[in-house]
């Protein structure tokens, strides 16, 4: 049984419910790199498990901060340079070209293999949060999802786009249709990434 | 009023909400978490990071990849 402790966790879930509804909406691509996700997360789940039935779902502790001041530094400054570099260079090709679905594919893979395991900078744990303010947050979240979610079902099909019911991606096609617009959605994009991979 | 302001005021609802948690949470001394604390919290299990990273990744994909 502890080799299937991964599929308890809702997130396998909700990845297998994205591969499956990406598919069939006309983007396979996105659907397989979901199911490739879930099932390598079970599967890691499931063996933990099975070594430390205790520590399936304990957070990894976070990797120690070893860089001193100044080579630190140096590393944000590189890595900064390569994000700019990075959204210029993907900014340039066409939206769903090969080559940017590549570059696509290639930084995300890598940054949830290095988030995978642990944040890459140790921070403190902030203990639990206000229940009723978490509540608040969820309640505006889902709120979100499901709005964009009826917009998406009111139009003519999945893959037409409706001007009553525009979704996010229909009201950022003028902006993503430009390089610079592309350029900047990227920018934010990473740096979002790096962000997450820090947390 | 069209369908269409409808469903934009809809959206502009949504990020006026997260504005103002964030703000609650930031400059005064109300018992909301900040969203970079509840993504925190949300990260804390392996399950739940992957699970961020993914819903990140995925993002990406939509608008960029084919």
């Amino acid at each position: 049984m502890a080799a299937l402790a991964g599929f308890r966790a809702p997130v396998v879930w909700i990845l297998l419910a994205i591969a499956f509804f990406t598919s069939i909406s006309g983007k396979p691509v996105d659907g397989v790199l979901m199911l490739i996700v879930a099932v390598g997360l079970a599967w890691d789940a499931g063996r933990r498990a099975l070594r430390h039935p205790e520590a399936a779902e304990a957070p990894a502790p976070p990797r120690a901060d070893r860089l001193p001041g100044r080579r630190r530094r140096f590393v944000v400054i590189a890595l900064l340079a390569g994000a700019v570099v990075y959204a210029g260079v993907v900014g340039s090709f066409s939206r769903y070209s090969w080559p940017a679905t590549a570059a696509i594919i290639g930084l995300s893979t890598g940054v949830v293999l290095i988030g995978w395991h642990r944040p890459v900078r140790a921070r403190p744990d902030g203990g639990r949060l206000p229940v009723a303010g978490t509540l608040a947050w969820i309640v505006v979240l889902v709120a979100g999802c499901l709005w964009e979610l009826s917009s998406l079902y009111l139009q003519p099909s999945l893959t037409t786009d409706s001007y009553p019911h525009p979704t996010i991606s229909t009201l950022t096609d003028p902006l993503l249709a430009t390089s610079p617009g592309r350029m900047l959605v990227l920018l934010a994009w990473v740096a979002f990434g790096w962000y997450l991979v820090e947390r | 009023m069209t369908w269409h302001a409808v469903t934009i005021a809809g959206y502009l609802l949504v990020v006026a909400g997260i504005v103002v948690l964030q703000l609650l949470a930031t400059k005064t001394r109300v018992p909301v978490p900040s969203f970079g604390e509840l993504l925190s919290r949300a990260m804390r299990s392996r399950t739940g990071r992957v699970g961020v990273l993914v819903a990140w990744a995925w993002i990406g994909l939509h608008f960029f990849a084919r």
